[in-house]
C-alpha cells in the first residue's frame, strides 16, 4: 500500500456534478446551432412507399430534411467484430443505412431528419412527416425467427441466421458423458431482453468548420477515438484527421454508449450539408426504441453428474438475437465474450456450446454491462444450483466439491479451461467460504426451517462467478474475429514545473478514473495527487484509446500509464545521474527523489523535471523534455471471480419477492480505491437485482415494443433494494503491473442467479425448481399456485 | 407570454412559449444546465427543483406555472465555493458515480430532510422513489443522505 | 390485443341497429369522432381525437361495416392513422334480445396498434377502451330515449 493505492480517496469529479456544473453533450450551445428530430417507423416491419416532405420543409424554423435518398447512405454503419459459421463462410451482414433506403426493420429505425432552429420546431416538422408504409408480417423472437416460413428480416439471405458458432469440446463426447451420467439436469429458458437505461440520454452535436474542412462531433459516447475511426474509415469515407471526436462527462453507458450510432454519423454529415452545428437528443421513449438492448437469449441446457456429485459434462444450445443489423460488438456477446466462459470456477471435463444468432425485427442487441458473463454465469448458477436441489445436495457444498483448486499464476500455472481461455489466478474455495460465513449461512437454514413452519417464505441463493475482463491481446482477439486492437493508450508528460498530465484512451462516465488514475500516479512518482491530472475523452489532446467497456480501464488503460511512468523514471533517471554525478544503477527512487544510495545524496523529481526542459547542465545523448506515450497490449484477459448470496423473503399472498439481504464478495485483484470498487459492486449488483425481478423489454406479436417507457419498463427504485453488504478477497493479477483485474461489471454478472436462486429455493419445499425472469409477483404466484 | 421567476435569489424576466417546460426554461434560456432531463414521463427524477421550497420535478411543469414563484435549483445549492451539507456529504460518502442523476438527488434528498430531519433508511427509500439511479444501486445516496441529517442537525 | 365486453340496453334490436348505422348519429355519439364523412354506403372517413394516458392524437382514417345481418349482427373495420401510430381494429357485434326485452349489445374483436401509441398507450389501453365504450352507450341510451 502507498500514500494512495488502497485509500479510499474521495473523488475530485465530484464538485462539479454536486453542483450542476457537469459538461454534458446536452449542456453545450455552440453558436448558431440547429436542433434535430427524426421521422421513426412506428412499423416492425415495412415497405417505405412514399416520403413526402413538402409540408414539413415549409414550416415555421425548419433548415433541411434529409431522407435515406439524400447521400447520407454511401457506406452504413459497420460491425466491429466478425464471427463466422461453423462451416467457415463468414457471417452474414446486412448493410446499416443511416436513414432507412425502403425497407423499414425495426419500430423506430429513422426515415428522416428535420433540421430546425429549435428543438421543439423540430419536432413539430416531424409530424408533418408524410410517410406511406406498407406493413408487412416480423419475427422478433430469436428462436421463432429460426422456423421454417418465419418472416424474412434481409430479403438478401434463405434464413434469419447470422451466423451459427460453436465452442469446447466435441458435442458427441459432451454428449455420451451426459447420457453416461448419474444425474442430468436440464433447463429451459430466457434470458430476456434489457434496455441498459444510462440516466443521461444519449446526445451528439456535430460542427463543421468549412475553412479548415474540420468536423467536430461531441457525443455521449464510452470511445470517443473508436467512434471516430469507425465513423471515418466506414460509415463516412472521411479523413480521419480531419475530424475531432470529444465527450465530456457522459451520464452514465453500460455498454450501451460504446457503440457507434447512426445519429451521430449522420449528424455529422449533415453539419456540413447545412453548414451549421447540429444538436440532437434523444428523449427517454427514443432511447427504448433505439438504444442497444442486452441479453435475449434462448437457452437449452443439460448437466450431468456423477453419483458424488461432480459435473462431467456441460451441454448447452442456445438462440440469440442480434436484432435487425448488427451493432458494433454485437456478434462477439453471445459468443466470445460468453461461451468462453461456460467452464465456470469448476473442473467439468466436458463442456460444449452451440449459438445460433439470428436477425429479429427489434433494436440491435449488443454488450449490456456484463456483456455474455452474466448470461454464461446465470446459466450455470441457476442449473449447478438446480441440480443441487435435485440430488439433495446443499448448494454450497456441490459448488466446493466442483471447484478449481486454488492457483495464484506465478508459483501454479494459469488453469487451462475446455473453452480456450486461461484463467491467471484464483481462490474459488475461500471466496465462497468468505461469503458464506459472511451471510451466516448455517444459522440461516435453521432461521428459514423455523420461518416455514410459521408459514413464512424465505429462501437462500448462491452465485459464484468468473469473468474476463481487459479484453485482449489484440493478436488473440484479432484472431476471434476483432477488428480492431484492444489494446491502450497512455501518455504522462511531465511538465517543467513537475507536474503531471496524464492523457489516457479510457474514457470515465462515472468510474472516476480522475480519481483512481491520479492516486496511482502519484503512488508510482511519488509526488502530491494534487499535481497529476488526467485527461481524456477528446481524440485531440489523447493520442488514441480504445476507450471503457469489459471492466478494462485500469488492468489496460492503467498498465499502458505505468508504462510511461516507467520510461518517465527512467529517463529521469539518466538527469539525476548526471546531475548528482553518479551511476544510474547506484540511484534508488522513493518518495519523489532521486537518491544515491547509502547517502544523503538526492535530487528531487521536480528539479529533473526542470532539468529535463532547461537543459542547460544536461548528459549527453539524452532528449530534452519528459513526455512518454505507450501502448499496452495485455497478454491476457484478467479474471475476477466472486460469491453473491441473496436473502430474499416471498409473500405468501402476493408473490412480492423482498431482498432482505444481499451479500456480495469479490475478487476484483488489487484495489487502488475501495470506495469506488465498492460503489461499482453496488451499483452492478442493482443493475443484477433489476433484470432478475423487475426489467424486461417486451415486444408484441406485431414487433411493437410494449414497454417503451419508465411507466412500463421497471427500473429499480431506492425502495425495491437493500444495503449491499460487500466484502472482498484479493488474488492479485499476475500479468499487469498493477495487479488489477477490473469491477465494473462483477457485480452485474453474480446477482441475477443470486436472487433466482434464492427466489426458487423459498418455493422449493412447494415444488418450485425454476421461475422465468423477472420474477415478478405475478408469475411468482402463478408458480405457487402450479405446484 | 412573459414571465418572471426568481431562480435561486435572482429574478428572471424572460418571454416563453406557452409549452416551455419549466426544465426547458432553466436549461436553455437561462443556461442553468444542472437541470438534467433523463426522461419524458417524469419518472427520473433529474429534472428535481425546488418550487417555492417544494421538490417538483420540472419537466412536466411549464415555465408559465412558475411565473411569480420562487425556485432553486442544484447551482443554488451551495453557498459560494461552500458546498450545502448535503452535497458535502454526498462527496463524503460517494454517493454519486456519473453525476447526471445527482442534481435531482440532491434536490429531493434537501426535501426528504425538510420534511422529515431524521428519516429512517425506509423513509429515505421511500423518499428516493420518484429518482432513478443507475449506477450507485443507491446504496451510497441512502447513506449520504443519512449522514447529511446528522450535519443539518447537528 | 383483444376487445371483448357487452351492454344492455333499453330498447330493442331495430332501433339500435338503426341508431348505430347512422352516421350523423355514430358521429354524434362516440367519443372522440369529430366528423364521419361518407365515402359510400357503409364506408366512411373518420376523423378523431383520443387522449390515451399520456399519447395524445388526431386520427384520421377509415370506417367500414360490413357482414350485416339486420338487426343481428355486423363487423366494424376501424383503420386509423396518426402521428403517434396507427391502429387497425375488427369487432364483431352481436345484437341479442334478452329475457327482459331489453337487447344485449355483444362486442369481441381485435385491435392491432403500433408507434407511440403502442409504446405508451398498450398498458392502459384496456381501461380507455372501456371508459369509451361506457360513454358510447350511455350516449346511444340517451339518444335513444330523446327520440
Amino acid at each position: 500500500m502507498g500514500t494512495y493505492i488502497g485509500q479510499s480517496v474521495k473523488r475530485r469529479e465530484d464538485a462539479r456534478f454536486l453542483k450542476g456544473a457537469g459538461k454534458y453533450t446536452d449542456d453545450i450551445k455552440l453558436p448558431k446551432m440547429t436542433h434535430s428530430a427524426f421521422v421513426r417507423s412506428p412499423y416492425a416491419h415495412a415497405k417505405i412507399l412514399s416520403v413526402d416532405i413538402s409540408t414539413a420543409k415549409n414550416a415555421d424554423g425548419v433548415v433541411a430534411i434529409f431522407t435515406g435518398s439524400d447521400g447520407c447512405n454511401a457506406f452504413g454503419i459497420p460491425t466491429g467484430w466478425q464471427v463466422d459459421f461453423k462451416n467457415g463462410d463468414t457471417m452474414r451482414e446486412p448493410k446499416h443505412p443511416l436513414l432507412a433506403i425502403d425497407k423499414i426493420k425495426h419500430v423506430g429505425e429513422a426515415v428522416a431528419i428535420v433540421i430546425a432552429e429549435t428543438q421543439a420546431q423540430a419536432r413539430d416538422a416531424v409530424q408533418l412527416v408524410e410517410v406511406e408504409y406498407e406493413e408487412l408480417p416480423c419475427v422478433t423472437d430469436p428462436e421463432k425467427a429460426m422456423a421454417k416460413g418465419a418472416p424474412q428480416v434481409h430479403d438478401e439471405w434463405t434464413d434469419n441466421r447470422s451466423f451459427d458458432w460453436c465452442i469446447g469440446n466435441d458435442r458427441a463426447d459432451v454428449e455420451a458423458a451426459i447420457a453416461g451420467a448419474h444425474h442430468v439436469t436440464e433447463m429451459e429458458f430466457v434470458n430476456h431482453r434489457l434496455a441498459p437505461n444510462a440516466i443521461e440520454p444519449r446526445s451528439y452535436i456535430a460542427d463543421y468548420d468549412v475553412n479548415a474542412d474540420k468536423y467536430t462531433l461531441y457525443t455521449s459516447t464510452q470511445n470517443p477515438h473508436l467512434i471516430r475511426l469507425l465513423m471515418c474509415a466506414f460509415t463516412l469515407g472521411i479523413p480521419e484527421h480531419k475530424v475531432r471526436v470529444i465527450s465530456y462527462d457522459v451520464g452514465g453507458g453500460f455498454g450501451s454508449k460504446i457503440y457507434h450510432y447512426s445519429e451521430e454519423a449522420l449528424l455529422t454529415w449533415a453539419a456540413k450539408e447545412v453548414g451549421r452545428p447540429i444538436k440532437w437528443t434523444s428523449d427517454r421513449s427514443e432511447a427504448f426504441l433505439t438504444d442497444a438492448h442486452g441479453r435475449d437469449h434462448k437457452v437449452y441446457a443439460k448437466m450431468g453428474f456423477d453419483k458424488e456429485g461432480m459435473i462431467v459434462g456441460f451441454l448447452a444450445d442456445e438462440f440469440c438475437a442480434m436484432g435487425a443489423y448488427l451493432s458494433t460488438f454485437a456478434p462477439a456477446v453471445p459468443t466470445y465474450l460468453h461461451g468462453t466462459l461456460f467452464q465456470g470456477l469448476y473442473t467439468t471435463p466436458l463442456i460444449h456450446l452451440n449459438v445460433t444468432a439470428p436477425f429479429t425485427h427489434t433494436v440491435p442487441v449488443d454488450a449490456y454491462r456484463g456483456a455474455g458473463r452474466p448470461e454464461a454465469t446465470y446459466l450455470l448458477e441457476r442449473i449447478v444450483s438446480k441440480g443441487a436441489k435435485e440430488m439433495n445436495i446443499d448448494p454450497a457444498e456441490l459448488r466446493l466439491k466442483n471447484f478449481i483448486a486454488p492457483f495464484d499464476g506465478v508459483k501454479q500455472p494459469g488453469y487451462q479451461t475446455q473453452v480456450a481461455l486461461q484463467y491467471d489466478s484464483g481462490d474459488y474455495h475461500t471466496i465462497l467460504k468468505k461469503g458464506l460465513e459472511k451471510v451466516g449461512y448455517d444459522d440461516f437454514r435453521k432461521e428459514q426451517a423455523e420461518a416455514r413452519k410459521n408459514g413464512k417464505l424465505l429462501g437462500i441463493g448462491i452465485s459464484t462467478y468468473i469473468e474476463a475482463c481487459g479484453i485482449a491481446p489484440s493478436a488473440v482477439v484479432g484472431s476471434l474475429g476483432a477488428r480492431a486492437g484492444l489494446y491502450e493508450v497512455g501518455h504522462v508528460r511531465i511538465q517543467p514545473t513537475g507536474k503531471v498530465s496524464v492523457f489516457t484512451g479510457a474514457h470515465s462516465h462515472g468510474q472516476g478514473h480522475e480519481t483512481t488514475f491520479s492516486q496511482f500516479v502519484a503512488d508510482k512518482l511519488g509526488i502530491p495527487m494534487d499535481d497529476v491530472d488526467i485527461i481524456h475523452g477528446d481524440t485531440e489532446h489523447v493520442a488514441f484509446g480504445m476507450g471503457t467497456y469489459g471492466s478494462r480501464s485500469l488492468a489496460v488503460g492503467g498498465s499502458a500509464i505505468m508504462k510511461s511512468i516507467d520510461k518517465v523514471l527512467e529517463k529521469g533517471a539518466k538527469i539525476a545521474a548526471h546531475k548528482l554525478e553518479a551511476a544510474v544503477e547506484d540511484l534508488e527512487y522513493a518518495e519523489g527523489k532521486w537518491t544515491v544510495k547509502g547517502t544523503d545524496k538526492s535530487i528531487g523529481f521536480g528539479d529533473v523535471a526542470l532539468t529535463a526542459y532547461v537543459p542547460h547542465d544536461y548528459p549527453e545523448g539524452v532528449e530534452p523534455g519528459l513526455d512518454f506515450s505507450s501502448f499496452y497490449d495485455p497478454t491476457n484477459f484478467t479474471y475476477p471471480f466472486g460469491c453473491h448470496i441473496a436473502i430474499v423473503e416471498v409473500d405468501a399472498d402476493t408473490g412480492k419477492v423482498v431482498i432482505k439481504r444481499f451479500v456480495a464478495v469479490d475478487d476484483v485483484g488489487n484495489v487502488i480505491n475501495p470506495m469506488i470498487v465498492d460503489g461499482q459492486i453496488h451499483g452492478g449488483v442493482v443493475q443484477g437485482i433489476g433484470q432478475a425481478l423487475l426489467e424486461e423489454v417486451v415486444y408484441d406479436e406485431n414487433g411493437q415494443m410494449i414497454s417503451g417507457s419508465y411507466m412500463d419498463y421497471a427500473m429499480p427504485r431506492a425502495d425495491d433494494v437493500p444495503m449491499i453488504e460487500t466484502d472482498r478477497t484479493t488474488t492479485p493479477c499476475p500479468h499487469n503491473p498493477l495487479g488489477v483485474k477490473g469491477a465494473g461489471e462483477a457485480g452485474a454478472i453474480g446477482s441475477t442467479p443470486a436472487v433466482v436462486n434464492a427466489v426458487v429455493d423459498a418455493l422449493h419445499h412447494l415444488g418450485v425448481t425454476d421461475i422465468q425472469m423477472p420474477v415478478t409477483p405475478q408469475r411468482v404466484w402463478k408458480a405457487m399456485q402450479q405446484n | 407570454m412573459q414571465i418572471t421567476i426568481t431562480v435561486n435569489g435572482k429574478p428572471h424576466t424572460h418571454e416563453v412559449e406557452p409549452r416551455t417546460s419549466l426544465a426547458l426554461f432553466l436549461r436553455e434560456t437561462l443556461d442553468l444546465t444542472g437541470t438534467h432531463i433523463g426522461c419524458d414521463t417524469s419518472s427520473c427524477g433529474a429534472c428535481t427543483v425546488h418550487l417555492d421550497g417544494a421538490a417538483v420535478k420540472s419537466c412536466t411543469l411549464l415555465a408559465v406555472q412558475a411565473d411569480g414563484l420562487k425556485v432553486t435549483t442544484i447551482e443554488g445549492m451551495a453557498n459560494g465555493n461552500e458546498m450545502h451539507p448535503i452535497q458535502a456529504a454526498f462527496k463524503e460518502h460517494h454517493g454519486l458515480q456519473c453525476g447526471f442523476c445527482t442534481p435531482g438527488m440532491v434536490m429531493t434528498a434537501a426535501n426528504i430532510l425538510k420534511e422529515n430531519p431524521a428519516p429512517s433508511e425506509d423513509e429515505i427509500r421511500h423518499g428516493l422513489e420518484g429518482n432513478f439511479c443507475r449506477c450507485t444501486g443507491y446504496h451510497n445516496i441512502v447513506k449520504s443522505i443519512q449522514h447529511a441529517a446528522g450535519t443539518l442537525n447537528a | 390485443m383483444k376487445i371483448t365486453g357487452n351492454q344492455s340496453i333499453n330498447a330493442s334490436p331495430d332501433i339500435i341497429w338503426s341508431k348505430i348505422l347512422d352516421p350523423r348519429v355514430m358521429e354524434k355519439i362516440t367519443p372522440g369522432i369529430e366528423e364521419l364523412e361518407i365515402i359510400s354506403e357503409d364506408h366512411y372517413t373518420a376523423i378523431s381525437k383520443i387522449k390515451i394516458g399520456p399519447v395524445k392524437g388526431a386520427f384520421k382514417g377509415e370506417l367500414t361495416i360490413k357482414d350485416k345481418v339486420e338487426n343481428e349482427s355486423c363487423v366494424v373495420v376501424l383503420d386509423q392513422k396518426s402521428k403517434i401510430g396507427n391502429a387497425v381494429a375488427e369487432i364483431a357485434m352481436k345484437l341479442v334480445v334478452l329475457d327482459n326485452g331489453e337487447t344485449e349489445v355483444q362486442y369481441e374483436g381485435t385491435a392491432k396498434m403500433s408507434g407511440m401509441l403502442a409504446t405508451m398507450g398498450q398498458r392502459i389501453i384496456g381501461g380507455v377502451i372501456s371508459t369509451l365504450s361506457k360513454q358510447f352507450f350511455k350516449a346511444l341510451e340517451k339518444e335513444i330515449e330523446s327520440d
